[in-house]
């Protein structure tokens, strides 16, 4: 029986494993532009009140007589296309990835990406909720990623990401607000009428000053873990984010506990997309440099990379410089999405969701926290209407993770972008 | 080969299938949905309780009833309850959610103003009427024609006190404590100390002690205010501060008058301080004991349902449900279009005058803000809110 079980799932897994990235994306962009046009009316069809937001599960938790339909229409909108289309198609995208192989990497990629986030933006242009979500969901990956570099790539256990997060949430804020915006806090706006293209071209320049200023603030983390490891340090990190927000809470000229309103909308979802292409982009090529080599050489043993001529001091100084960045950006982005930041936000609570995000996915890799930040924000989207046993069935899944992948779900994995975007199907085969 | 044919096949039948579909007529909407958006787990989720059961019993008047009648119709309603676990950015997901997804006429909610300032913007963007009920923060209906509020400000409950204590006991010194992290608190302790330095001039508010969210010895600051000689102490914190801080005063000798706010409003406060606070005086929505008529009726009804007197929190979401209730009833018709009828009851609302509600009686402002009478009550010494006076703007 097993052996039929096991024989079964490898030719399931033959049928599939020719099909390229490129299919996959093909396939799930024709089953998103399925629902578009034929969502509602399928969704009639089956009974239901309106489309199924998050593939279903909302619905099924909220109304359980609706769960064939809602299994229905996610097997039919998502599950058929995808696989169908991915397969069919699987011939002719193995020879459009080839042809895109011949292309400089950078090119193929943007390509790849335009698709994604064509498919992104259908999928999201259906609900506003989706939309949210989608933001919140790419911002927790910029997030997950920055601390991954420092709890997973180096091995330092660091608590102070709340912190850089807030930085990087209220100085971008207080630039656009105060620049752009009426005020009742921070007064009128320094330059009150500007056109809304101009938003696009101010706002990165924010959100840049809001990295900087978490980066100057990660050097208040990094000088003292030249002298301590592990616990010490988490101990110092973790003064550093009740520093950071208890100073917040007391500087009144920006709000105090209160907390900023009346960010501009400036965070749009092309805008998120970008910043996080560019976060998984840039740390992506900076754990597979020489210093993210230096990096798992100060986790692996610190004395002894110093001894081969690894500068330990300016590898953690730049990785936690390097890490504060991208989590300032990350809080910048949360604080426009929301449109207002309390100091409360970024308290224990956040700490504990970003660590989450990381331990799931994995540590030492960029996909894990990619997949642990989307898991992550999903599944505690999807189980709300569970109320307080959703506290309950998340820690347990922690738990499990924990026990059965003690390092993550995804971890210790290269992203190579090339190996993902290759043609599978090997040439004497699809000839 | 055969296989991917049938497939293709397969898709274009479903897709044929769909065509088909698109064309039917869309179901007639005979059910009004009203959203709420309340903490039922986090920080405080007796808060999200509370709310959730005065929901319910709302609920269950109008199925009672057949439903809601709206210009000779009837409609049903449903109550789509979805909890913000306490949180900023998901009281904004919660809120998006029952407005694009749920299609609610108005949303209930949230109670703190760290998620109704930002779920505010949200339904203001979306043109959604929402009322909350508890939030104190000006800027939670600042500029925003669409959120209302069912509470008196902090700026009113502020002087309230101050002129209270003054009349009551003719003192002249006076010493506040509060949590300077937590919005609430840290705004109402300013309104007050303002208020009282206008009565009694610069300096007659000889001890202005702080402490942080989450401590649990008070000692240094109490003792300097024993030290200061101050007639009263003025507490505007939450029910699981108070018990810890009037008996470490106590403890310390203090045997003056303890003032509070509306969050003593919870019956866990008397449950968790016992005897220590019995005679405190402090002001609120609504008084439970010797309560009359509408009112009484209500705190009989959820005791003798949930178990436990009612919480201002309860009353005012009660009071919240039935000014939604009466806008939509006097908004004529609706048209079934959604955003037309968000609208109708937005204009309903503003311009709902003199609502008789068991918190009181209350018209908006512009801003959305209503007028309506503060009470202050009397800790019994059997633990019971009792009511002493009722202060009016």
């Amino acid at each position: 029986m097993k052996e039929r079980n096991g024989k079964r799932f490898s030719t399931i897994r033959k049928w599939f494993s020719g099909i390229p990235a490129l299919g996959w994306l093909l396939g799930a962009f024709v089953a998103v532009i399925i629902e578009y046009y034929f969502g509602e009316s399928l969704a009639d069809m089956l009974g239901l009140d309106r489309i199924p937001v998050l593939f279903g599960v909302v619905i099924m938790l909220k109304k359980p007589a609706a769960i064939p339909g809602a299994f229905a229409y996610v097997f039919m909108i998502y599950v058929l296309p995808v696989t169908i289309i991915a397969r069919i198609t699987s011939k002719a995208m193995n020879w459009l990835a080839v042809l895109l192989e011949k292309l400089p990497l950078w090119m193929s990629a943007i390509l790849h990406l335009i698709l994604l986030y064509y498919i992104l933006d259908l999928w999201a242009d259906m609900s506003d909720y989706r939309l949210l979500l989608l933001k919140l969901s790419l911002i927790a990956i910029m997030l997950t990623l920055s601390l991954n570099v420092i709890n997973g790539y180096m091995g330092e256990f660091s608590c102070s990401h709340p912190g850089f997060m807030a930085l990087g949430a209220y100085t971008a804020s207080i630039f656009t607000v105060g620049l752009f915006m009426n005020d009742r806090i921070l007064g009128h706006a320094l330059i009150s009428t500007i056109p809304s293209w101009m938003g696009q071209i101010v706002f990165p320049l924010g959100l840049i000053l809001g990295g900087a200023i978490a980066a100057i603030g990660a050097l208040v983390v990094a000088i003292p873990s030249f002298r301590t490891r592990g616990d010490y340090l988490a101990i110092i990190s973790l003064a550093f984010m009740f520093i950071v927000k208890s100073g917040f809470e007391n500087l009144e000229v920006f709000g105090g506990p209160r907390g900023l309103g009346g960010q501009p909308d400036w965070a749009t979802l092309p805008a998120v997309f970008i910043w996080a292409v560019l976060c998984v982009w840039t740390i992506n090529n900076f754990v597979e440099s020489t210093m993210g080599k230096a990096l798992n050489a100060v986790r692996d043993e610190e004395a002894a990379a110093e001894a081969m001529t690894v500068n330990t001091r300016k590898t953690k100084m730049i990785a936690f410089m390097f890490g504060a960045f991208w989590a300032g950006i990350a809080g910048g982005l949360f604080a426009h999405v929301l449109r207002y930041v309390n100091p409360g936000t970024f308290g224990l609570k956040k700490l504990a969701e970003v660590l989450a995000m990381v331990y799931f996915g994995g540590l030492n890799s960029v996909i894990g926290s990619i997949v642990g930040a989307v898991g992550f924000n999903l599944l505690s989207e999807m189980l709300r209407p569970l109320e307080i046993f959703k506290w309950i069935i998340i820690p347990v899944l922690l738990i499990l993770v924990m026990i059965f992948r003690p390092t993550g779900l995804i971890a210790f994995k290269h992203f190579d972008i090339r190996e993902i975007l290759k043609p599978k199907l090997k040439m004497k085969e699809r000839v | 080969m055969k296989k991917g044919f049938l497939a293709v096949t397969f898709v274009l039948a479903l897709l044929m299938v769909g065509i088909g579909f698109t064309h039917a007529p869309a179901v007639q909407a005979k059910t009004i949905f009203i959203g709420m958006n309340i903490p039922l787990t986090g920080d405080i989720p007796k808060v999200g309780e509370s709310s959730k059961y005065a929901g319910q019993m709302w609920l269950e008047d109008l199925n009672k009833a057949g439903g809601l009648k709206v210009g000779g119709k009837t409609y049903k309603v449903k109550l789509v309850i979805e909890d913000n676990e306490s949180k900023a950015d998901s009281a904004v997901s919660v809120a998006t959610k029952l407005i694009t997804e749920d299609g609610v006429l108005a949303i209930v909610g949230p109670q703190s103003s760290k998620q109704a300032v930002p779920a505010g913007e949200v339904c203001n963007n979306y043109k959604c009427p929402m009322i909350s009920p508890w939030s104190t923060n000006p800027a939670t209906t600042k500029d925003r024609p669409y959120v209302f509020r069912g509470c008196f400000l902090d700026s009113f409950q502020g002087p309230v006190m101050a002129n209270f204590v003054t009349q009551e006991f003719g003192f002249k010194k006076a010493a506040v404590l509060y949590d300077v992290a937590s919005d609430y608190p840290k705004g109402l302790a300013e309104f007050f100390k303002k208020a009282w330095e206008k009565l009694h001039g610069a300096g007659s508010v000889v001890a202005y002690e702080s402490f942080t969210t989450k401590d649990t010895d008070f000692s240094s600051q109490l003792s300097k205010i024993i030290k200061s000689g101050a007639q009263f102490l003025f507490l505007p914190q939450y029910y699981n501060e108070v018990p810890l801080i009037v008996q470490q005063a106590h403890a310390l000798g203090w045997k003056k008058p303890i003032v509070g706010s509306d969050s003593w409003g919870s019956p866990e406060t008397v449950k968790l301080c016992g005897k220590d606070c019995y005679g405190c005086f402090f002001c609120t929505h609504y008084a439970a004991a010797g309560a009359k008529g509408a009112t009484k009726a209500f705190i009989d009804r959820y005791k003798a349902k949930y178990g436990y007197v009612p919480d201002d929190v309860a009353a005012l979401t009660w009071d919240s449900l039935h000014i939604i209730q009466k806008a939509i009833e006097s908004c004529g018709k609706l048209t079934g279009k959604i955003k037309v009828d968000r609208k109708a009851v937005r204009d309903a609302m503003a311009k709902i005058k003199n609502f008789q509600g068991i918190t009181g009686k209350m018209t908006f402002t512009e801003e959305g803000d209503p007028i309506k009478c503060a009470v202050i009550v009397k800790i019994s010494d059997k633990g019971e809110y009792r009511f002493y006076k009722s202060v009016c703007p």
